[in-house]
């Protein structure tokens, strides 16, 4: 007894011990509340290097959390912004970003990460439509992207009154398929499993009408035209918002999710030079073209040619790093945040989902091809042994009460999310493309600083203001934004000191990598005198002298 | 003993009271004032429209309207400004009547550019006739009775205070108070125009050089005209008073906001780069962001109005030619049919389009509240040279010559010099603040009415819906059909064709109650008996749109019911009900 007793307490002492450890593994995707516990640790076990802080909450009183992470003075160093969680549905992309925190943490009393973060800071924003998100967690299962805010997609006098329901009793939001022979669909000859459209041209007829699982709650003859919530924070930004479309909110920036964001990085994160967003647009595996045309219209749509190649850099950095190819294509998504990241933010803005289904190998070894996408992926969690199907199961349904009705079909989240055992391996590579894209930060280096007398009591200073990273000092598109502050050059000189010719304070747009800019002034006396360079998102640069 | 005395006491004063005001209230209106045709000749309100209010100013004038009209007039803080001020907003109508938030509304406000004063005053103008209209004048009291009108008299308050109490001209600050750092250098507003004169008033500056591009008016010395290319003049003009504050070489660089606040909004909207003035993202200033959550609170809202200086003109949108598709001609027409009738109503005024006939806006007000609420919307920019001698021809010299002989100098700061740090030997003088761009007194309640009759003319052809007609017809078999025909009897539409587009508001709903439906239908076309069926909820119909000066008809079968109501319920026309 006595014994029971102790092993009990040495259970739960351990279990503090590794609630608390940082080499805990996980063993599952973090609902919201564990999340937050691990940021905690974070911010616990590393305190000279981070910061925790809550940039707002959602309509269920859930933290926007933003994490910094650097040492000294953080807020003048050049930042990355790495971002989570913008697709609610999406949570292999916040639990990136989380142990892009943690895997970088790890390693910070090495030189090299504590070298970088002494001159570098990361904004972790880790979830940023928790609310969404939470719906993994939920007693009943769906990929949801909409947060809380109670909405009226349907357009009628109602709000949320028809949502999804279980109807089999698998706690998951599948498919119901109804034998109609005016339906549309028919599964797929190769895989059963997919519902495909027909194609009549190939000689093909539709035999079922699809829907997502539920009823026609309120009698208006849709189905599940109204569910819960609410907003897609990822359509919900400035650029291109697309307007009334569903689940883009009634006005942009209208939800306190994407305002959070946007208030923290326009007026809290000035030094931010490069967003790096996981979330479903991808210009890591293929960057973005330039289209001249775009580029040239007055409300501009396309990159730079500069910033593109930057672009090209960067994507070749990613896939060295990440080692996996034929992504899949991603279009951007009018009103996501990684649009408005480059075209109103004016930063690099750079989006990966991270991970995307594996190629599948034929016997000979070479890639097989699929009808769609969601063969593919069958084909694939077959190979892994995953259970990615609920078989199709006959039930009556009361607004088909004539017809053949069964629910089924691929079980959410699966298709997007990687299954946990890969997270670490696949955090780690990413992590590893995270820190290779800051050492390529722009970095202001005063150059070749020269004092020389011209004449009685006359000096000319020289100076090259030289940008020794590989980043532009801001992208193409930054330096016509007012968001994107330029560098100020200032000069303060004792009251001794004149200035003949040359500028107490001036600015400069943009310095591009590897780039210089030569400055000169001519001052009249003695004394001391200090010259700064430099903004926040390039680190700022001091001298101080004394001419005698 | 003591406790009845007082209550006696009381009883008495007030009985005294009442019998010593109501003989002088008749003795004023028959003694003091005899009635102009169209004013309220003795209002229980005392205003007087010949000067400018500010905050406290408006704050005391709306809160007599209320005491003096609690059933008529409404005040609520819709939010705070970005300095803490509170946003007032007006909710005026005949309380008594209806429920004030379900009948089609108008909104109005004024000074969202902090120098455009006067919008203010037409608002005010606004509020205090209708209260005091209502029960003297037929048509103003069936107004309140169907309609209502939320009226913001400013919604940038901080920047109107500033306008009036710091030194600023008439172009200035435009902004709101929220500081920024316009030149970038990394310093918030540290190179503010100086009142170098200290007359309250930014001037101009000018300097005295024989080869100068400028030179006086002979008539007019304050009017400073460039000379020929040919020619040399007597002076250099340097700009706005002020000093180079910081030392960077350059003047008055970095002062009060700067955004503005009229490329906030969430329709169309651009980043600074594109649209100059924009801020974060739309509604990220709190004045904005106040008034679009009351209107979205607000589906009553069917028509807007927000004031500007100047010009003379009555703008509708599209502010840029990318918007162009957004207006379709039906809408157009009413705005046509509501502008032209403005042009008239204000003489000198004309009826423009923004990104056609003036510049490009993105994010303006007028442009969200009409893409993104389908609300039928106009900008009027408030005076315009023109009346200063009702004439078309407009020359340079009238403002000078207006405030030599109509105002008497008042407007002017004459030339005087000035020892400049910067610029050594100048001369500051010129326009003063409350000159160019707002009324002069005597002209600001010509102008408050005649905007104001054009706003109530706009309000007055917000949906109007009557159930012209429940006709019935034996089918047989216990069957009845029983046909309504509703009408509206205004030009405004209750769905702009912008919200049928979008889908902004939900559609209107013609229920029937007391009566066993059995089918419902929408009648295209009664006489050839066209209907589309509604299977599903069938006593209720949604009805898209009833258009202006146009009808809908809507049928049932029913099987039960010889004593039923018609409900039209519509978020832009109100709510009517028939009975059987």
């Amino acid at each position: 007894m006595k014994t029971a007793v102790f092993r009990l307490a040495c259970l739960v002492t351990m279990g503090i011990f590794w609630g608390f450890s940082p080499l805990k593994a996980q063993s599952s995707y973090p609902n919201f509340d564990a999340l937050t516990t691990r940021l905690h640790q974070l911010e616990a076990n590393y305190k000279n290097l981070t910061q925790l802080k809550s940039l707002g909450k959602t309509a269920t009183e859930k933290e926007i959390w933003a994490l910094t992470i650097g040492s000294g003075d953080t807020k003048n160093h050049p930042a990355i912004a790495v971002i989570g969680g913008v697709k609610g549905s999406h949570i292999f992309g916040s639990e990136l970003a989380l142990s892009f925190a943690e895997k970088l943490l790890a390693t910070s009393s090495s030189d090299s990460i504590r070298q970088l973060l002494s001159t570098t800071t990361f904004y972790v924003l880790p979830r940023i439509n928790p609310d969404a998100t939470e719906q993994y967690f939920a007693s009943l299962k769906y990929e949801r992207d909409v947060n809380t805010t109670s909405t009226n997609d349907d357009n009628d006098d109602a709000f949320e009154e028809d949502g999804p329901e279980d109807l089999n009793g698998d706690h998951l939001i599948t498919m119901i398929r109804v034998k109609d022979e005016t339906g549309k669909w028919m599964p797929m000859p190769d895989d059963a499993r997919v519902m495909k459209e027909a194609d009549v041209s190939k000689g093909e007829k539709g035999m079922y009408l699809v829907f997502t699982e539920g009823r026609d709650n309120d009698g208006d003859g849709q189905l599940n035209e109204d569910g819960p919530g609410g907003v897609n924070i990822n359509k919900n930004f400035t650029f291109k918002y697309p307007n009334f479309e569903r689940g883009a909110g009634l006005n942009t920036a209208s939800e306190p999710e994407t305002r959070a964001v946007l208030d923290f990085l326009y007026e809290g994160a000035p030094n931010v030079y490069t967003v790096v967003s996981f979330g479903p647009e991808n210009n890591l595996s293929t960057p973005v073209k330039f289209n001249r045309g775009a580029v040239s219209k007055r409300v501009i749509s396309g990159w730079y040619e500069d910033d593109v190649a930057i672009n090209s850099l960067v994507s070749d950095t990613y896939n060295d790093a990440l080692s996996m190819k034929n992504a899949p294509k991603a279009p951007c998504q009018p009103g996501d945040l990684f649009q408005w990241a480059y075209f109103h933010y004016g930063r690099f803005s750079f989006s990966t989902p991270g991970w995307w289904v594996p190629e599948v190998l034929d016997e000979n070894g070479k890639p097989m091809k699929f009808e769609n996408d969601e063969a593919h992926f069958f084909t694939w969690a077959d190979q892994q042994n995953m259970d990615a199907f609920v078989n199709w199961q006959k039930i009556d349904h009361p607004d088909f009460p004539d017809k053949t009705v069964e629910v089924g079909g691929i079980k959410p989240f699966m298709r997007f999310n990687p299954p946990y055992e890969m997270v670490d391996s696949l955090s780690q590579k990413n992590t590893d493309f995270l820190i290779k894209l800051a050492s390529m930060k722009p970095e202001i280096k005063l150059a070749n600083f020269e004092t020389k007398e011209v004449g009685k009591n006359l000096t000319r200073i020289t100076i090259d203001i030289h940008n020794a990273g590989t980043f532009p000092t801001a992208s193409k598109l930054g330096e016509r934004n007012d968001w994107m502050k330029p560098m100020v050059v200032r000069v303060k000189l004792s009251k001794n000191l004149n200035m003949v010719s040359g500028k107490v304070i001036e600015t400069i747009d943009r310095i591009e990598g590897d780039g210089t800019v030569h400055k000169t002034w001519l001052l009249r006396g003695k004394g001391s005198y200090s010259l700064s360079v430099g903004t926040p998102n390039t680190g700022i640069s001091t001298i101080e002298h004394t001419i005698r | 003993m003591k406790k009845l005395n007082t209550t006696l006491l009381t009883f008495l004063l007030v009985g005294l009271g009442l019998m010593l005001s109501a003989p002088t209230a008749q003795a004023q209106s028959t003694n003091g004032v005899f009635p102009a045709a169209g004013s309220p000749a003795n209002p229980k309100v005392h205003a007087t429209w010949n000067h400018y209010n500010n905050y406290q100013g408006i704050t005391d004038l709306t809160k007599k309207m209320v005491k003096a009209y609690p059933n008529l007039i409404q005040r609520q803080s819709i939010g705070k400004s970005y300095e803490g001020r509170d946003m007032w907003l007006l909710t005026i109508s005949n309380f008594k009547e209806g429920d004030a938030d379900r009948k089609p509304a108008m909104y109005i406000d004024g000074n969202i550019h902090s120098n455009e004063i006067q919008g203010t005053e037409v608002a005010l103008y606004t509020a205090w006739y209708l209260t005091e209209m209502f029960g003297e004048n037929e048509f103003i009291t069936e107004l309140l009775n169907e309609k209502t009108f939320y009226i913001v008299p400013t919604i940038n308050p901080d920047a109107r205070e500033n306008f009036f109490e710091a030194p600023n001209n008439a172009n200035s600050p435009r902004s709101g108070m929220k500081p920024l750092d316009d030149d970038m250098d990394g310093e918030v507003n540290e190179d503010k125009y100086d009142d170098l004169n200290g007359d309250g008033s930014i001037t101009f500056m000018r300097r005295k050089n024989p080869r100068g591009g400028f030179r006086e008016n002979a008539k007019y010395p304050e009017l400073m005209e460039r000379v020929g290319p040919d020619e040399f003049g007597d002076y250099e003009l340097l700009g706005y008073e002020g000093l180079d504050n910081d030392g960077d070489g350059r003047i008055n660089e970095d002062g009060e906001g700067y955004y503005d606040p009229n490329r906030d909004w969430g329709w169309n909207w651009q980043p600074d780069y594109i649209q100059r003035g924009a801020h974060k993202y739309p509604f990220s200033l709190p004045e904005n962001r106040a008034v679009k959550d009351f209107v979205m609170a607000h589906p009553n809202i069917a028509a807007a109005q927000s004031y500007h200086n100047s010009g003379g003109m009555i703008l509708r949108g599209p502010g840029a030619k990318e918007d162009r598709d957004t207006y379709n001609r039906t809408d157009i027409r009413v705005y046509d049919a509501l502008g032209k009738k403005g042009e008239r109503l204000i003489p000198g005024y004309r009826y423009l389009v923004v990104y056609d006939d003036l510049y490009t806006v993105f994010g303006g007000e007028l442009d969200w509240f009409y893409g993104n609420r389908g609300v039928f919307t106009f900008s009027n920019e408030l005076f315009s040279s023109f009346e200063m001698f009702n004439d078309k021809d407009r020359k340079r010299e009238d403002s000078y010559e207006f405030d030599k002989y109509l105002l008497f100098n008042d407007a002017l700061v004459k030339w005087e010099p000035y020892n400049h740090p910067q610029y050594g030997e100048i001369e500051i003088g010129g326009t003063k603040k409350n000159y160019g761009r707002a009324h002069p007194g005597f002209l600001l309640e010509q102008v408050a009415h005649r905007n104001m009759a054009f706003t109530i003319y706009h309000a007055y052809n917000t949906p109007h819906l009557v159930i012209d007609e429940i006709s019935e017809k034996d089918l047989g078999g216990g069957l009845k059909e029983v046909t309504a025909v509703v009408t509206n009897t205004r030009m405004i539409p209750t769905h702009a064709s912008q919200d049928l587009k979008l889908h902004i508001t939900r559609p209107n709903y013609i229920s029937i109650k007391n009566a066993t439906v059995e089918a419902g239908m929408i009648v295209n076309n009664r006489d050839m008996n066209q209907t589309t069926e509604q299977k599903y909820q069938p006593e209720k119909l949604a009805v898209n749109n009833i258009p202006g000066m146009d009808s809908v008809t809507v049928r049932w079968i029913i099987s039960k019911g010889n004593h039923y109501t018609i409900t039209v319920d519509s978020q832009k026309g109100g709510v009517v009900s028939k009975k059987k």
